[in-house]
């Protein structure tokens, strides 16, 4: 079995080499999929990790795009010996930029952060539309909807898509927390979402605080 | 008519005070508005005038009679047209209508010894048909293309650049106060263009050399493209917009971006070419390298204090930004006219500033238009020196 805390220091340290090698070496051993489950915990840790340093000004953006990227790696590797796996998910997340919008780096970082947080995160990509966010949300009811954008545009889809929510009398039941460039408090209100933010570690933190 | 020129000249000297050190009139306003604002602002469908540009005239012309500014607001940047002759992936429309880059690649690692050797082959021969997919093909049918790109490129820069030189004269712009040319920091060129942000960061980790030689060897392409089409003159600047500095930690910032960054801006300086940088998201990690830049560097700011930057760079440096745009749509007028003199009380004093918003006005409905004019109207008749 894998040192888990070397795994979970490594992947916090972004030490591409030596989490790909131990990923390698622990797969090679044949284990059962409870060990492998720990293993995806160890490097689910590590991306809390890198959300810490983020947050200390240790990391930039540049690294919580290469830790998604890194985490990613990761979890192919492993695939073949997680098995099935009934992991218990903490909350679900329908995420997607908004419609007008075709930036995803920002979408991207916080799907992987709050995937290695125990989120259930389903991406509807892209310049999404108000109905399809409705016909995600009616179908998969989720505790939280994030909404993601880069252009100043972007704001006035994201108040489109909460109005359109409210209309389809699904408001109440969900969490909305947006992202991105150009969110502001005042923007947030004017919105109707309930939190923002523009910075995706900080987005999973609120995101567990309503699910906790 | 006489009336007309009288005001260009007025507005002319502003400028050239500000570039020359001496403290102008008042604030001069160098506002942009985007060619998407224009279209929508005249009502006009975002699709159809994009395409056709024999529509832009009304629609530069009602935005310019419109808004104050000292220099002319139209910015007519990218078209479709020659995108789509290309079979563009870096340059792709929202169903909003509206053009923008999304995260693509068409430079692979294996290119990268390639690119150092020769960029510019590099470039033309693999990157190209990878990024404009219609180029992907036999060589006689890839010059037809291209040719066909370039012909729709002239037609439309051309014919947008006829339209905004007429309104200029029309309402007594000065031509001076923006920018005549346009090129990148050659690391951002590698990121946006080349590699791709999610990639550039994964190189610097594994192939540090080959992204160091790869700016290095970008360089004298960005210094070529940033040099405009006429001599250069001290009224004029080259846009550089920044983009990767504030997600790098500061020792790749000093490895990778800062080096060939510096140099760029230093080498167009001594051609006699200034740069108008839009300083993106939050610098203040950096402000004592911007500070090394060669004087008079323009630099708009997205984020960041106003009074800590005016007291490092301002009196180097001609600074303007700062004035968040989301406020133009979220505040009521009465704060918005605040927001204007409460940076104007910080950034005007000494001179060496110019009044812009914290980022381009991209969409009519992202600002309220109000507020807008009333804000542009409160600049020009209370920054008086």
């Amino acid at each position: 079995m894998v040192d888990l805390n070397l795994l979970t220091q490594a992947v916090g340290d972004l030490e591409e080499d030596k989490v790909l090698d131990l990923l390698n070496q622990f797969v090679a051993t044949n284990p059962t999929e409870e060990e492998a489950q720990k293993v995806v915990g160890a490097c689910q840790q590590g991306m809390a990790l890198v959300g810490d340093l983020f947050d200390s000004g240790e990391y930039f953006v540049g690294d919580l795009i290469f830790a998604g990227e890194l985490l990613s790696s990761a979890i192919d590797i492993l695939k073949p010996v997680i098995g099935s796996g009934n992991t218990t998910k903490i909350g679900s997340i329908v995420l997607g930029t908004v419609e007008g919008d075709l930036h995803d780096i920002g979408k991207n970082i916080f799907k992987s952060m709050s995937e290695a947080a125990g989120f259930e995160v389903y991406d509807l990509g892209i310049d999404v539309s108000a109905n399809t966010f409705i016909e995600k949300v009616k179908e998969l009811q989720p505790q939280v909807i994030g909404m993601s954008g880069v252009l100043t545009l972007a704001l006035d889809s994201m108040k489109n898509i909460v109005d359109a929510l409210k209309n389809a009398g699904l408001r109440e039941n969900v969490k909305i927390v947006i992202g991105g460039n150009p969110v502001t408090k005042e923007a947030c209100e004017q919105i109707g979402a309930d939190a923002f933010t523009t910075n995706a570690a900080e987005g999973v933190k609120i995101c567990q605080g309503w699910v906790s | 008519m006489a009336d007309m020129k009288a005001l260009q000249q007025e507005r002319i000297q502003l400028f050239k005070d500000l570039y020359d050190n001496k403290l102008p009139k008042r604030v001069p306003i160098n506002l942009v508005l985007s060619v998407e604002f224009a279209i929508q602002y005249a009502g006009m469908d975002l699709a159809q005038a994009q395409w056709d540009t024999s529509m832009l005239e009304i629609a530069f012309d009602k935005m310019c009679g419109d808004f104050i500014t000292d220099t002319n607001p139209a910015m007519a940047f990218r078209y479709p047209s020659y995108y789509k002759i290309l079979g563009a992936r870096n340059f792709v429309m929202s169903s909003s209508g509206f053009l923008q880059h999304p995260e693509v690649h068409g430079f692979e690692t294996e290119d990268y010894d390639y690119f150092i050797q020769s960029p510019y082959d590099c470039i033309m021969e693999r990157v190209l048909p990878r990024i404009y997919t219609e180029l992907d093909t036999n060589p006689v049918q890839r010059s037809i293309v291209f040719a066909k790109a370039f012909k729709a490129f002239f037609d439309d820069v051309v014919n947008g650049n006829i339209i905004i030189a007429k309104l200029t004269e029309k309402y007594g712009f000065s031509p001076i106060g923006g920018f005549d040319g346009f090129c990148e920091a050659p690391f951002d060129f590698m990121s946006d263009q080349l590699r791709g942000f999610k990639n550039i960061v994964g190189d610097i980790r594994r192939i540090p050399d080959k992204v160091v030689g790869a700016c290095e060897a970008a360089l004298p392409l960005m210094i070529k493209t940033g040099m405009p089409p006429h001599p250069p003159s001290p009224y004029g600047a080259t846009f550089i917009p920044l983009h990767m500095a504030p997600f790098l930690r500061e020792k790749d910032f000093e490895k990778y971006y800062w080096p060939t960054f510096k140099k760029l801006v230093d080498d167009l300086a001594a051609s006699g070419q200034s740069a108008y940088l839009f300083v993106e998201h939050d610098w203040t990690r950096f402000l004592d390298y911007l500070y090394e830049l060669p004087e008079n560097t323009r630099m708009m700011f997205e984020y960041g204090d106003p009074k800590l930057i005016k007291d490092k760079l301002g009196k180097k440096h001609i600074l303007t930004g700062f004035y968040p745009i989301t406020l133009l749509k979220t505040a009521t007028k009465q704060q918005c006219i605040d927001k204007a003199k409460e940076l104007i009380d910080i950034l005007a004093p000494g001179g060496k500033y110019m009044f812009t918003f914290d980022k381009n006005i991209i969409t009519a409905d992202s600002v309220n238009i109000e507020n807008l004019q009333a804000v542009l109207e409160y600049v020009s008749e209370n920054a008086n020196y």
